[in-house]
């Protein structure tokens, strides 16, 4: 990948070489061909798709400087232009990297087709990550992203242990306007994989969620709600009806959260074991109960059961009031929810990042280890229909 | 998707919460210079997301590789991967640290949304007392025991028969892919573990013998969630034995279809009921969300005269009448699809009458302070419509309403 990508020219930005520090207008850079797209992204399903001045992007336009993440059939890496022009030079991203014979092998296709089309729609969000644009080559799908350089909370988290109160109700409540924004004023879009390896930090300390791979817009297409039945998640997070197949809805948002905001003050989630079944059995079973020490607030502890009750009817976020009723929580006193949205409070952390495209704060990861699947001509005749979107 | 871990990571899985101190609460830039001395200190340790990881436990948190179904008595496994705390802090000892993975099963589609519409569950057939064992090889298991009683039925009929003729045949091998879950109908089954994480060649490749499974003994129930490598190798023990097998897919299948069906079926119900008719399709989802299935015999009180009325009653099989105190006979008859008791929600009125079960009865409720929790204040949403005005004149016709 690396080599292939960095021993690539692109015609389209090869003219940069001669001008550099004027991109000609009818050959727009990259810079201001991903721009556009965001733009017209905006409010509209199909961002990011079709060709833009002229011609789509492609992986040749970026060479990749390190992996910041890895995941079963997925890399993220921080990514540079090919070739940049003046205004470009200083640009990082990231890029995530889907191989399509493993999206299909694991049978993460319905899953991908919906990270895509979700992201596009909710991109914007201060606390979420932004979707710059996607496209696909033989064997890859890509996901062009804004590169978030302050890491993962969960590093954070796990070198500090815990978190002390007011820093755990920072994290929750910037959280809490996500799942509002996305459940309330995007039409019910469940989220599904809330934990610490989820949430990264911005230069600024202020959460940005990332990785929609189990995201779900809750509607059938005449716009009533309807239930999921696809078992998905962190074994540690999933909500009791998830693991019991009852049919699950953004509900599992909030009980989620209760689990963070449990291991944000304690350091470990409330329920573990080496063996996930009986993970799962005591999720379904078994109350959530509070170490004696670290001393939790009565009303952190209100806040995590209202959230972690098995009953659905009772669940806080869930019933009537749904995020609004959340903020009103006495364990959340004190927060300016319009300050906070418009990231006028500093964030409890700020991450110790030098510049845009600092690394320091992300873990290293191997480099591609270059064993491949192939995808064949025929997996691509079945398959590359539902990759069209990219 | 999410990420794993890497072995030479500052943090994650080489991470120690156990290390010196920092401030609980951080300003902190000095997280990242304690994470750079580190660096050079990190072992080299096994990530948890990493399949072969999952036969590392400590050997006092972790008794079967399949969980409750077998008796493990056999402490088993390498040590934690976590370093031991020198200074516990009230922390759990064998909580694994690292980063966790992302789960996820096949998506399943409810047929009437998809393209096979046919889809039936496989159904074999089995003798009272074959049905009669498994029902009780499965009674103690969370995934079966929340369970309705047809979908139990459906389950336990799709359950096929595995003969295993030999002796030391691998019914399933560590490592693999894992996509059924079985129960032991006769003979047994040795289970091994070998502590790289996966079954290796040769004599010694199975690893330790961690356990016995005897008949009315199951493994591998972690396959009906999701494909997960399999923890340990299990291997028939002696010739002639069965197993009976169900797969992920038909297990999760079974549930989604039934509870999708009864799902359409509520909320096509409430849909009749005229109080609730200025609900919008969002509320009228989460009430039947919300709705709790009941079960009466013939002769058995639902609802009595003169109670306060707490819910109200959706009759989803079955047939009732309504009697009034002073009145001869049946004043109402209910069948399939009929409600009552809704005016419960409406007001603190005592129960206008009682309604008996005439044979066996399914009802489908919701209590009054379910409801206002889930929908809020009664008067907001029950008078968008003047209740009065429905046409259907509930209150005339439903004797639960009271004279005044």
């Amino acid at each position: 990948m690396v080599a292939a990508v960095s021993h690539v020219k692109t015609p389209s930005l090869s003219s940069n070489h001669d001008k550099p520090a004027q991109p000609p207008a009818s050959q727009p850079g990259l810079f201001s061909r991903m721009k556009s797209r965001i733009h017209n992204g905006r409010g509209h399903h199909n961002a990011g798709h079709g060709p833009i001045a002229g011609r789509k992007l492609s992986s040749h336009d970026f060479r990749i400087v390190r992996t910041l993440g890895t995941g079963t059939f997925a890399r993220v890496c921080l990514v540079k232009p090919v070739n940049p022009c003046e205004e470009e030079k200083k640009e990082v991203y990231a890029l995530k990297i889907l191989r399509k014979t493993d999206v299909i092998k694991l049978k993460q296709v319905d899953h991908v087709r919906h990270e895509r089309k979700i992201l596009a729609d909710v991109s914007g969000h201060p606390f979420i990550t932004n979707l710059l644009c996607s496209f696909s080559d033989h064997d890859s799908l890509y996901m062009l992203l804004d590169y978030v350089p302050g890491g993962e909370l969960f590093s954070y988290l796990r070198k500090m242990r815990r978190f002390d109160e007011s820093t755990s109700k920072f994290y929750a409540a910037e959280i809490v306007l996500v799942l509002e924004y996305l459940h309330e004023q995007q039409g019910r879009v469940a989220y599904r994989d809330l934990k610490p390896e989820n949430l990264l930090l911005d230069r600024n300390g202020h959460i940005k969620l990332v990785d929609f791979g189990f995201a779900k817009r809750l509607t059938n297409g005449e716009g009533n709600p309807i239930e999921t039945y696809t078992l998905c998640g962190t074994p540690e997070y999933l909500a009791p009806e998830v693991i019991q197949n009852k049919g699950h809805t953004t509900a599992v948002d909030w009980w989620a959260l209760g689990i963070l905001l449990y291991e944000f003050l304690t350091g470990y989630p409330p329920f573990w074991h080496q063996n996930p079944l009986e993970i799962y059995k005591q999720i379904v079973e078994k109350p959530i109960t509070f170490p004696a020490e670290p001393h939790i607030s009565d009303n952190a502890k209100d806040l995590i059961r209202s959230f972690c009750t098995v009953d659905r009817s009772n669940r806080l976020g869930n019933i009537s009031g749904g995020g609004q009723k959340v903020k009103e929580h006495p364990f959340f006193r004190g927060i300016r929810w319009d300050d906070l949205l418009c990231q006028r409070v500093r964030g409890p952390i700020v991450p110790p990042v030098r510049s845009a495209s600092d690394t320091t704060c992300f873990e290293h990861y191997p480099e591609e280890a270059g064993k491949r699947e192939p995808y064949t001509d025929d997996l691509a005749q079945k398959y590359d229909p539902c990759f069209a979107d990219f | 998707m999410s990420t794993e871990s890497s072995q030479f990571s500052p943090f994650g899985s080489n991470v120690n919460p156990f290390g010196p101190r920092e401030g609980a609460n951080g300003g902190s830039a000095n997280i990242m210079h304690r994470v750079i001395e580190e660096e050079e200190t990190a072992d080299a340790v096994a990530s948890p997301t990493n399949p072969t990881f999952r036969t590392g436990p400590s050997p006092s948190a972790f008794r079967s590789p399949f969980g409750s179904s077998l008796q493990g008595d056999a402490p088993f496994g390498t040590p934690p991967t976590v370093r031991s705390p020198p200074n516990p802090d009230h922390y759990p000892a064998d909580y694994n640290f690292n980063r966790r993975t992302s789960v996820s099963a096949e998506s399943l589609k409810p047929s009437t949304d998809s393209n096979d519409a046919n889809w039936t569950s496989p159904y074999h057939e089995k003798t009272p007392e074959q049905l009669a064992r498994l029902r009780k090889a499965v009674e103690g298991n969370f995934l079966f025991s929340h369970l309705e009683e047809e979908q139990s039925t459906q389950i336990l009929g799709a359950l096929y028969e595995k003969p295993i003729p030999a002796k030391g045949i691998k019914v399933i091998c560590q490592g693999d892919a894992g996509d059924y879950f079985y129960i032991v109908e006769n003979g047994s089954f040795d289970v091994y573990v070998n502590r790289s994480g996966t079954l290796r060649p040769g004599p010694d490749g199975m690893g330790q013998n961690v356990g016995t499974i005897q008949a009315g003994g199951s493994f591998g129930e972690l396959a009906l969630m999701y494909n997960h490598p399999r923890a340990a190798t299990v291997v028939s023990a002696e010739p002639g034995c069965t197993l009976w097998a169900l797969d992920r897919n038909t297990f999760r299948r079974i549930l989604m279809e039934s509870t999708f069906a009864r799902r359409r079926m509520y909320e096509s119900f409430l849909e009749e009921v005229p109080i609730l008719q200025s609900l919008t399709p969002y509320e009228r989802s989460k009430v039947a969300d919300a709705l709790e299935t009941r079960k009466y015999s013939a002769g058995d009180v639902i609802i009595k005269e003169g109670d306060p009325g707490d819910a109200f009653f959706l009759l989803v099989s079955g047939e009732a009448d309504a009697y009034k105190s002073g009145i001869e006979g049946s004043v109402k008859h209910y069948g399939k699809g009929d409600f009552f008791g809704e005016l419960a929600l409406l007001n603190d009125a005592p129960r206008a009458a009682s309604v008996v079960a005439a044979n066996d009865v399914k009802v489908a409720s919701l209590g009054k302070k379910a409801f206002q929790r889930l929908l809020g204040p009664v008067e907001g949403l029950l008078r968008r419509t003047r209740y009065a005005g429905v046409e259907t004149g509930v209150e005339d016709m439903d004797p639960l309403q009271s004279a005044a």
